[in-house]
């Protein structure tokens, strides 16, 4: 058990005026569930960074474990005080195997050899995943990396658990499980978990009071407040009511033919045939690791499939690959992996080059900007933007190059619910008037209702229009 | 045998007949490095590669040097097996020698500071992943609208950016799973330094010793 306690801590990122967080004052109860949210880029990465000691605290003794900075713990004992979990599930490996890793941690923490296989067989039995023992991390799904990063965290037996956005590419049961066990480790362990978070469905029975975190303050909200929050996230608001099942007046642009997608020798897809219709906007679910991402990479070329993909009749793989480019475009996950140059100004400049100008001018650009709240960030390192900022730094590049379809693999990771709303309305207004085909993938329903028409559910390998029959 | 044993040895050969020239030992190596291969059970594909890569840059070497028209032909010889040596014996080390055990015994057996041997390691394993970001870079860039070109330095100073990226989130990776610099671990799996591997380390040195005092003229 372990209380944390932040006392007047203020943080600014080298070569910046405004502080990150200002003055800020929280305690985090022992043995307690704290939800921490707030705008994209409200700090809450830096602030989890800072009590997990992997940014250096600018005073040593505002953020204090049960009284003791982390700077008077041993170095050695860090982990056992506080560990986190990070938001990119793949990136928080060191080794091969999950077996692996494991030892590695608790290697870290000088545990008797002996005891090792023991720590190991009951991490992984307490989060259920006695069976990924001996498998490749690489290899694993976005969820059950998260679920092995957990595991790790339970074997270090760390007092402290923070957690960035760790569900942010999570399918819903998924993220359940793991609430549920983060759930039994505060109750029944009396661990302190403190988790930022955007999306708040599912918080509601388990958490009282929000912590809110807005332009370096930190709010805790009343009962009553935090219950109004939650509401926006029911069940009842996620409903996508504008959903039909493809017409047969509807024509296809991307069209599979025994389709079949493979992750090394796992089946992702059976082959079946498949089309994508012009001018609609599809959204795909389905489990994590079941093979969406996968199929996004299979209809840009960047990956194997079975079968033909044909676009507008012609095989993909006999159009040239720069035409093809320009007429179907991804959105990647991951944002770092869309962006060519330095600045915010300089990709924009690139997109409105090779992009649909005549559209996009300069005048509307801004604009959209100002919606988004970039503008002044447009001088601005991408790279030192919020995960936020750079998700809407990235779909605001790729909607000026405009292509006839565009996949959108998360395009809400990591916004809060107001970035949603203004980024719906953009990409709406930005369908309509060019006449896009959409196709998204996205954990976070919230906020999609007035944009999807076709709901595409990835189950048992196979991919089935809502509504449509065999 | 023992990683770094093994590590050790084929340094000392391979430093050794980069100062003799004795093809005959060279040939004989061959012959060893030949077999062990085979008794490991190397890919055939693989042995194929080791073999036809070297074949050609020895090749086109000797031709060169034959051309020049003052080496010897034992000099051209010496070269050419040389060659082919250094190239088997890394065959060797890395056909039978994972990666995960080396990292360990360097940590115990050769004492590397756990900072260097982990380093090493993650580096060894984000080797795939260079690849694949390689092949998302051009296509992300011919979205919009860009070609890179293997030898566009834009394509460099992406990789080189998400490479950077990488080395913080693994040095945030293994602090947040407790890793301290310098800090003393215990060994989950402890890389055994039997007497033999010493005896069979000896042996070696001492007949390629035998063998070079007899070749040299």
């Amino acid at each position: 058990m372990a209380t944390v306690t932040i006392d007047s801590l203020t943080f600014t990122y080298p070569k910046r005026t405004h502080p990150v967080l200002d003055n800020l004052a929280v305690t985090f109860p022992a043995g307690k569930f704290s939800l921490l949210t707030g705008v994209s880029g409200g700090g809450k990465s830096t602030l989890l960074n800072l009590i997990a000691g992997l940014t250096p605290l600018p005073t040593p003794g505002a953020i204090r474990f049960d009284g003791h900075p982390l700077a008077e713990i041993p170095a050695a004992k860090h982990a056992n005080t506080v560990a986190m979990m990070f938001q990119e599930p793949s990136t928080q490996f060191t080794m091969d195997t999950v077996e692996n890793e494991l030892r590695f941690a608790l290697e870290n923490q000088r545990m008797t050899a002996t005891d090792i296989p023991a720590a190991i067989d009951d991490a992984l039995n307490f989060v259920g995943i006695a069976q990924l023992k001996h498998r490749i991390l690489m290899q694993l799904s976005g969820g059950e990396q998260q679920k092995v990063a957990l595991a790790i965290i339970v074997a270090m037996n760390s007092d402290v658990i923070l957690l960035d956005e760790p569900f942010a590419s999570i399918d819903p049961p998924t993220r359940l499980t793991l609430l549920q066990k983060l759930m039994t480790l505060c109750t029944q362990q009396h661990k302190t978990v403190i988790l930022a978070d955007h999306d708040l469905s599912g918080y509601a029975p388990w958490v009282d009071h929000l912590a809110v975190l807005d332009s370096g303050h930190l709010a805790l909200l009343s009962a009553e407040e935090t219950q109004e929050r939650f509401a926006a996230f029911t069940p009842d608001r996620l409903r996508l009511t504008r959903v039909t099942a493809p017409q047969a007046t509807e024509t296809a642009c991307l069209q599979g033919t025994q389709l079949g997608l493979f992750s090394g020798d796992r089946e992702l897809i059976h082959p079946q045939d498949l089309a994508f219709f012009a001018g609609q906007t599809t959204l795909i679910t389905g489990p994590n690791g079941s093979g969406k991402s996968t199929l996004f990479r299979a209809l840009v070329r960047l990956g194997h499939y079975q079968g033909t993909l044909t676009y507008q009749g012609r095989d993909i793989q006999k159009i040239a690959r720069k035409s093809y480019a320009r007429q179907v475009g991804l959105m990647f996950q991951s944002s770092m992996a869309q962006f060519l140059n330095v600045t915010l100004d300089e990709e924009l400049t690139l997109s409105q080059k090779n992009g649909n100008h005549a559209y996009f001018t300069p005048e509307r650009v801004t604009q959209l900007l100002d919606q988004l709240g970039l503008t002044q960030h447009r001088d601005q390192v991408i790279y030192s933007l919020s995960s936020g900022q750079q998700k809407k730094a990235q779909l605001l590049c790729m909607l000026i190059m405009a292509p006839q379809v565009l996949l959108l693999d998360e395009p809400l990771k990591g916004l809060d619910l107001a970035s949603i709303q203004t980024t719906m309305q953009i990409l709406t207004s930005v369908q309509q008037d060019l006449g896009l085909t959409l196709i998204l993938i996205s954990h976070q329903l919230s906020g999609l209702d007035g944009l999807v028409t076709h709901h595409l559910r990835l189950m048992d390998h196979h991919l089935l229009y809502e509504g449509a029959t065999e | 045998m023992n990683p770094t044993l093994k590590l050790a040895l084929v340094l000392i050969i391979a430093l050794e007949i980069s100062f003799t020239q004795v093809w005959t030992v060279n040939v004989a190596l061959l012959v060893v490095c030949f077999i062990l291969m085979i008794a490991y059970r190397v890919k055939l594909k693989r042995l194929l590669w080791l073999t036809l890569v070297p074949l050609f840059f020895a090749t086109a070497l000797v031709w060169s040097l034959s051309l020049q028209g003052s080496a010897s032909s034992h000099f051209l010889i010496v070269i050419f097996t040389r060659m082919f040596v250094y190239v088997y014996m890394g065959g060797v080390f890395t056909q039978t020698t994972e990666p995960l055990m080396l990292t360990r015994s360097l940590e115990q057996n050769a004492k590397l500071p756990s900072k260097f041997a982990y380093g090493f390691l993650a580096a060894f394993n984000l080797l795939p992943k260079i690849r694949t970001e390689v092949a998302t870079i051009r296509a992300a860039a011919l979205m919009r609208g860009q070609v890179l070109h293997v030898w566009s330095p834009q394509l460099y100073f992406k990789v080189i950016l998400v490479a950077m990226n990488w080395s913080d989130q693994l040095a945030s990776a293994m602090a947040s799973h407790g890793f301290v610099e310098g800090a003393p671990r215990t060994h989950a799996v402890t890389v055994p330094l039997p007497k033999w591997n010493w005896w069979v380390c000896g042996m070696s040195l001492v007949a390629v010793q035998l063998g070079l005092f007899w070749g040299l003229p």
